[in-house]
């Protein structure tokens, strides 16, 4: 009997064998094993979803793939795109494009300023959507006097008119043959565009394939087909690239600093980290009995050690940060004085400040203690190992601090209604930073508001802002933002933490990697393998 | 007997409803608004109350509560679960129907290895009790029980797709990707299986019929298989049946893992993304198959037992 036992045992053994050992090799529709040196393997978290332009839906790295812009935003500043180039007038109001001649859809259909203007019809048909970007409050219309020239006339100057242009959506142009009945706001029938890309298949949820769009008007993209998986765990994606099932894993979100961590030495494979794309900063609400007291907000930012929190819980990826946005962002090169780790200085402005040492080690002053709750978002692993942290640290000087951590929705909610002491946050990033986010600092929509209102020249702040918004002289404007900037630095509303950054992982084969100016932009058309 | 079959489905309408008004009331006791919740997740960079207010209005969320669900539940009737807020160019039900193949799929292959593998170990297990096969069985079967299927899965995933390139890591699409989601979803419930038949089967071979068959002379073979097995087999059967919509609503984490893009990674990215109505028709469609299949079982085993009829 035991022979036959183990004769059962054995067969269940081939019987496997032959299931899973057919042949070597993953059969996948497109991998890096199969690559002819033209065909790339990307990975994101989710589908694709809906690339309407003139939506939010879509994801952009997808639709910046398809759909060209009037202008593009590049390191060297503004460049034509489907304008190939463009007039200011001198009161700052009036922009006159001209249009590149012989560019067309994907379809066929010619891409002229008649087609800009249908577009814009659409855009601005769903107004109420895009009032974010100030220029749709500024709009006073627009007209296409040719085919070759698009004008947009706004009721007055504002600075920021090209970059938000240059924003993929909503301003992407769609063929008109996809608008339905000339709209774009309740859906479109098809994502067609003049970029250097079509969209030739996709699977919800599994994949999407983009080839090349070869009459494109630009320089053709060396890789000639993009395979978009959807993988939505973190270490699945790893060990997808480890099996060469794909070549590119790209985005802030996409990877964490331990994995990170793991390839900077590999051979087989590559690891690129950005510039600074956006700040990781704690905002402090100054209407806080405790927290509208400056001295002890300065304290704070002198109790706080960046450099141990960008080693110990970056592992050195994510620089410590200095002030609220990085000396590379536009007109953010300015002279603030960083407050430098120093647990005795923050020790010493709180004893001025009258918060002595209790008996039970946390401060007091009139008998209230020096107790603050820091809200993170508790879908934020990184958030909570902060907060963590940060707990020990200040208690050693006697702040007590509970953390609180929200699910997403809630904690966003809490901000915006300003129900925080301390609370996590981060800055919304290029391109939008510095002007779309101060200019949202003026209106309830984020923390940042409800946290200012204690200061005493909010007033002061906000009416800078709105005038670096409007104002055509260059000397003039960089002297607000420096004026605003110092202001916010010195106020001490923000604790900076980190310089976050976008950051890819890709076999070695694959060159061109780099990032764009908008961090949510995959450079594909620069990708090629070697 | 017709009498409890018509009283079982009548008793079942009451529970459906409530398991209507749960999901719904859940989901709207959430103290976000909606729908600044679905212009997030449709990635608005700033929330205005125009927006809001618009998007009130197209959602239907103006309405007084009771009328939103009465609303919805003669929706669901019809068919129609409302729209995903994520990509409002899609319905809910083609969502649904888009996710719930895959997840059919896997879980009929998951149910097949259950069957494959649980039915002739647990045999062997009970003919040789306290054998060396039955020891070793039985600290396998502790083992995998013990082992949750997310570690199991990457497990498997390092091991037969990394290190051993024999099958893919994720997606689907061939029979090469079914087998690891697959394995790790049947092998909690293989471990289950093992020792439920083990089990019964050691309880039948101590009744008397067993004795008997014995003392008439059959073969040993056959009294294990044609009528151990056969009526250890009954109690397993329900069990087994009742584990279909387990088998279903337990791919979640597997499918998660290996990018299977059945309901369970539908389920997965509408909790992350905020996709309340998506999350609302999932809640609903995993309870009425936990209904219907427990009542469907309830009656075959009625049915097939006339014990239980007596009873009635």
């Amino acid at each position: 009997m035991k022979k036959k036992i183990i004769a059962i045992i054995l067969g269940c053994i081939t019987a496997f064998g032959v299931l899973s050992g057919c042949g070597q090799g993953v059969e996948t529709s497109s991998t890096s094993s199969e690559n002819t040196n033209n065909e790339l393997v990307f990975v994101n978290y989710r589908d694709i979803r809906d690339l309407n332009p003139h939506l939010y839906a879509g994801e952009m790295y997808a639709q910046s793939m398809l759909y060209d812009t009037l202008v593009s935003i590049t390191d060297d500043g503004y460049e034509g795109c489907l304008a190939e180039s463009w007039t200011i007038s001198e009161d700052g109001r009036i922009y006159t494009f001209k249009i590149r001649e012989g560019v067309t859809f994907s379809d066929g259909a010619v891409c002229d300023a008649n087609a800009i203007l249908a577009n814009f019809n659409a855009i601005i048909e769903n107004k109420e959507r895009h009032t974010w970007l100030e220029m749709m409050n500024l709009l006073v219309g627009v007209s296409a006097p040719d085919e070759n020239t698009f004008v947009i006339e706004l009721s007055e100057p504002y600075y920021p008119m090209l970059t938000e242009l240059g924003c993929i959506r909503p301003f992407a142009m769609i063929s008109p043959n996809c608008m339905i009945n000339g709209s774009t706001k309740d859906g479109v029938n098809g994502y067609i565009g003049t970029g250097p890309y079509v969209l030739t298949d996709f699977v919800t949820d599994e994949y999407a394939v983009f080839e090349r769009n070869e009459n494109y008007w630009g320089e053709l993209p060396a890789i000639e087909k993009i395979t978009v998986k959807v993988i939505p765990d973190n270490q699945t994606r790893i060990m997808a690239l480890e099996s060469g099932e794909i070549d590119l894993i790209f985005g802030k979100n996409m990877l964490d600093a331990d994995a990170i961590s793991q390839y900077v030495d590999s051979e087989k494979f590559s690891v690129s980290l950005s510039e600074p794309t956006s700040t990781r900063h704690i905002v402090l609400n100054t209407t806080n009995d405790i927290l509208s007291d400056t001295t002890v907000r300065q304290a704070l930012q002198y109790a706080t050690n960046r450099q141990a929190i960008s080693d110990g819980i970056f592992y050195g990826l994510e620089e410590p940060a200095d002030t609220l946005y990085a000396k590379t962002v536009p007109y953010c090169d300015v002279e603030l004085t960083p407050y430098e780790y120093n647990a005795d200085t923050a020790a010493q402005m709180l004893d001025e400040a009258g918060w002595t040492m209790g008996s039970d080690g946390i401060r007091q002053k009139d008998g209230k203690k020096l107790e603050l709750e820091l809200l993170y978002n508790s879908d934020s692993v990184t958030e909570k190992t902060i907060a963590e942290y940060l707990q020990s640290e200040y208690l050693k000087l006697g702040i007590s601090i509970n953390i609180h951590g929200e699910e997403e929705q809630s904690y966003r909610d809490s901000m915006k209604a300003g129900n925080f002491d301390m609370v996590f946050n981060i800055c919304w990033g290029m391109p939008y930073d510095p002007q779309s986010s101060l200019a949202a600092m003026r209106a309830p929509v984020y923390g940042d508001y409800a946290a200012q209102l204690g200061l005493a020249d909010k007033a002061e702040i906000d009416a800078a802002i709105t005038e670096i918004l409007t104002t055509t002289d260059e000397t003039e404007r960089q002297e607000l933002y420096s004026f605003v900037l110092t202001r916010l630095h010195e106020d001490a509303v923000y604790i900076p933490l980190t310089y976050e950054c976008n950051k890819a992982l890709y076999t070695s084969d694959l060159q061109g990697v780099h990032f764009g100016t908008d961090q949510y932009d995959v450079p594909f058309a620069d990708m090629y393998f070697q | 007997m017709r009498r409890y079959i018509i009283r079982r489905i009548l008793l079942a309408i009451p529970l459906l409803l409530a398991i209507s008004f749960v999901c719904f009331m859940f989901i709207n006791l959430i103290p976000s608004n909606p729908a600044e919740v679905a212009l997030r997740v449709q990635q608005m960079p700033v929330i205005t109350d125009a927006a809001i207010a618009e998007m009130e209005e197209m959602l239907g969320l103006n309405k007084p509560f009771l009328v939103r669900y009465f609303d919805w539940v003669i929706g669901c009737l019809q068919g129609d679960f409302g729209i995903s807020y994520v990509n409002p160019a899609r319905t809910v039900a083609g969502e649904i129907l888009r996710s719930l193949p895959a997840t059919l799929e896997l879980a009929g292959a998951s149910f097949v290895i259950v069957l494959v593998l649980s039915i002739p170990i647990g045999f062997l297990c009970a003919v040789y009790k306290d054998g060396w096969f039955d020891r070793i069985m039985r600290g396998t079967v502790f083992v995998s029980t013990a082992m949750p299927p997310y570690w199991v899965g990457l497990l498997l995933m390092w091991g037969i797709g990394v290190k051993l390139g024999w099958l893919p890591t994720n997606g689907s699409g061939s029979w090469r990707h079914l087998i690891l989601p697959a394995f790790t979803v049947a092998l909690s419930y293989i471990s289950t299986y093992i020792r439920l038949i083990r089990n019964n089967m050691l309880e039948n071979m101590k009744q008397d019929y067993v004795l008997y068959a014995n003392v008439r002379g059959l073969p040993q073979k056959a009294i294990w298989v044609k009528h151990v097995l056969k009526n250890s087999m009954h109690t397993c059967i329900v069990a087994m049946g009742m584990s279909i919509p387990q088998l279903i609503s337990g791919t979640i984490v597997v499918e998660n893992v290996f990018s299977w893009p059945g309901l369970g990674t539908l389920c997965i990215s509408s909790i992350f993304n905020r996709d309340y109505p998506v999350i609302q028709t999932y809640v609903l469609l995993i309870g009425v198959l936990f209904v219907v299949f427990n009542l469907l079982f309830d009656i075959l085993q009625t049915v097939s037992d006339p014990r239980l009829r007596k009873e009635d």
